[in-house]
């Protein structure tokens, strides 16, 4: 085991696959010499030359579209978004290219693309540079999507994505860049669509991705002070989405609580009640709650922004309030 | 330079092209396949001469008008057929066709966006790809009038000059997006015009002549594979039928319609090929009735098929 930073491990795993297959490649604007907008592809032009990684113009639908181009043709490219808001300006390229393009030619093609977007608050980013889009994608039949919470699981799903013979939006946290954890030495690879139980409880869940992982695990923390044992579970993407564990800690617990950055509406969250509401209802001891993220665009301010998002002890009363509910 | 077998070639293609689709407008009419298919006719000059210069490892992104582009690129037209009766044996296993998706990898066929101008980025990535992987391919990306004023154009055109991807922008303008004239939609007198913008290019040629749509994608297609990059040719050309099969057409006039039949290339280049020694009458005749032949053989074949199950839909949504 390793410590080191969710961006340091995402860089890892492009450096290892870079290494690994000469099919791949890294296109984005400015992932080249200056090392991405955030750093996260620092020193891979250095290594590893301009033919495999380079910068592009500010040509977002390009960006996805020649990456489809590319991994129609034999490639298999990772394009970087500038930020995850920029889903919507490809949105044409990623909903009706990137994830339909197999399935309407009759599978005669297989879509090998990474698609990284930075997504979140980043103190202060504003209404256009902060979101988590995933809901976007989650009716995106033929697309994987998925969210690492940690810098372990940022390696392990980033390689096996660039691994994968299908198109992968690969939504990475950019409040989350600096956080530390350990990481394995040698290849860690982790499956697409599997998740991950981050803390182990017996008397509610709390379904959580990204950033929302860690105030889950905080609010898990305070709460065990009291006696109460809160199970984290990170599905560690939306499409697929792990129903099985997702229910199983449910059917454990009786009480669930989904929480993401993005509103309620049209989000990952919603889909996890309307799932759990219709496969394990008898086994719910309270309403499910969904604590999500405020029903508006998200302030420019970096005091307000944290406002739009749930915040820990927003994650600590819907607890108590699923425990006393009768 | 086109040769004895390119005039022939292309008028043997045109013909193929032409009689596959009658064949297709009389199954339509039996009502054993959707009206959503949108005619090629009068427009197979630009769609076959354009294609022809390609090499089978070349790839294709051809678009809604006809299937000219795809017949002449390689796809078998009895499972074109297929596709369209939504049969198993079609390129798309059963998925079936109208607004087509039919696909041919092994002749380069990449496919059609049925988002217009979709397939600008897709054939910037493809010339990237081939670039990236030391071939010689080129991609040829068909679209529409219409089509050149999505922003994706702007996009894709800009990095293909920047970077010299091979690939050849190839327009039919045939005058109409629907009901719209292109006078009404687009801000330059002639489509090739834009070529300047990105410093690459650009020609407007006779799109009823398959010659010199010919040597026009030929000489485009040579450069790109020396390296020379992109290219730009906007082919002026009309679509005899509707938009869509039943478009009452009430957008253009009858005289406007005769104007560009008696240009028709299907009656102009037979008497072109006799008048310039390249064929005789005998050899047209000929032509004709294998041609005849060689379709009807397809249809037939292609009625035989069988509608998948219904099992099908779920097939080949992941890998
Ligand atoms: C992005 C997008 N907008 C609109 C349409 C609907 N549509 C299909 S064909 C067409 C007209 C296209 O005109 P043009 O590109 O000139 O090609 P033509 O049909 O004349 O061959 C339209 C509006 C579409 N398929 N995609």
């Amino acid at each position: 085991m390793t410590v080191m930073t969710y961006a340091r491990a995402i860089n890892r795993a492009l450096a290892e696959e870079l290494e690994r297959d000469a099919d791949v490649f890294i296109m984005g604007q400015d992932v080249g010499a200056f090392g991405g907008a955030f750093g996260v592809t620092r020193g891979l032009q250095e290594r590893f030359g301009r033919r495999r990684v380079f910068d592009t113009p500010i040509s977002e639908n390009f960006l996805v579209g020649g990456g489809v181009g590319a991994a129609l043709t034999g490639l298999r490219p990772v394009v970087e978004l500038q930020y995850a808001d920029f889903i919507a300006v490809a949105m044409d390229e990623i909903y009706n290219k990137a994830a339909k393009w197999r399935y309407m030619h009759g599978g005669l093609f297989s879509v090998p693309l990474v698609i990284r977007a930075p997504g979140g608050l980043a103190g202060g980013a504003g209404p256009e540079h902060s979101q988590s889009p995933e809901g976007l994608l989650l009716s995106a039949a033929g697309l994987h999507v998925v969210t690492p919470s940690t810098p372990a699981d940022a390696l392990g799903l980033l390689k096996s994505a660039v691994r994968s013979s299908n198109p992968v939006v690969y939504i990475e946290h950019k409040g989350l860049y600096g956080l530390k954890g350990e990481v394995p030495d040698g290849e860690h690879l982790i499956p697409i669509g599997v998740a991950d139980v981050k803390r182990e409880g017996t008397d509610v869940t709390i379904v959580a991705w990204t950033s929302m992982v860690h105030r889950a695990l905080a609010a898990a923390e305070t709460l065990a002070a009291e006696g109460i044992q809160v199970e984290v579970v990170d599905p560690r993407g939306v499409r697929p989405l792990d129903t099985d564990t997702i229910l199983a800690s449910v059917q454990k617990t009786g009480r669930l609580i989904v929480s993401h950055e993005a509103p309620a509406p049209g989000g990952a969250a919603s889909e996890v009640a309307a799932y759990v509401a219709e496969h394990a209802l008898d086994y719910l001891a309270a309403p499910i709650q969904r604590v999500c993220g405020a029903d508006i665009p998200i302030p420019q301010s970096s005091d307000l922004e944290q406002y739009a998002i749930p915040s820990v002890d927003d994650l600590i009363r819907a607890c108590r309030s699923a425990l006393s509910y009768r | 330079m086109a040769t004895r077998d390119t005039y022939r070639g292309l008028y043997t293609g045109m013909l193929r092209v032409a009689t596959w689709e009658q064949r297709l407008l009389r199954m339509i009419e039996e009502g054993r396949t959707s009206g959503f298919y949108h005619a090629g006719r009068g427009q197979e000059a630009t769609a076959v001469g354009a294609t022809m210069p390609l090499r089978r490892d070349d790839y294709l992104l051809y678009d809604h008008r006809g299937m000219g582009h795809a017949i002449t690129k390689g796809v078998p037209i009895d499972r074109l057929f297929s596709d369209f009766l939504g049969f198993r044996e079609g390129t798309t296993g059963g998925l079936g066709a109208g607004i087509v998706h039919i696909a041919w990898p092994e002749a380069g066929v990449l496919g059609q966006s049925g988002t217009l101008g979709g397939s600008f980025p897709i054939a910037a990535g493809a010339g990237l790809s081939a670039l990236y992987r030391g071939t010689d391919q080129v991609v040829l990306c068909f679209f529409g009038d219409g089509a050149s004023n999505r922003g994706t154009f702007h996009e894709s055109a800009n990095v293909a000059a920047l970077w010299n991807l091979p690939v050849i922008w190839l327009c039919e303008n045939n005058g109409y997006a629907v009901s719209v004239p292109t006078a009404e939609a687009i801000s330059v007198a002639q489509i090739s015009q834009r070529a300047i913008a990105y410093d690459m290019p650009g020609t407007t040629v006779d799109g009823m002549d398959p010659i010199a749509v010919y040597d026009a994608v030929s000489a485009a297609v040579e450069r790109a594979r020396a390296g020379g990059g992109p290219s730009l040719i906007e082919a002026m050309t009309y679509r005899y039928r509707g938009h869509y099969e039943g478009d009452p057409q009430t957008y253009r006039t009858r005289e406007e319609r005769d104007e560009w039949e008696a240009k028709d290339p299907l009656v102009m280049f037979p008497r072109r090929l006799i008048d310039e020694g390249y064929a005789d009458e005998q050899w047209i005749e000929a032509t004709r009735i294998s041609v005849s032949e060689e379709i009807e053989a397809a249809a037939a074949t292609a009625l035989q098929g069988s509608k998948p199950p219904v099992s099908r839909i779920f097939d080949n949504v992941y890998a």
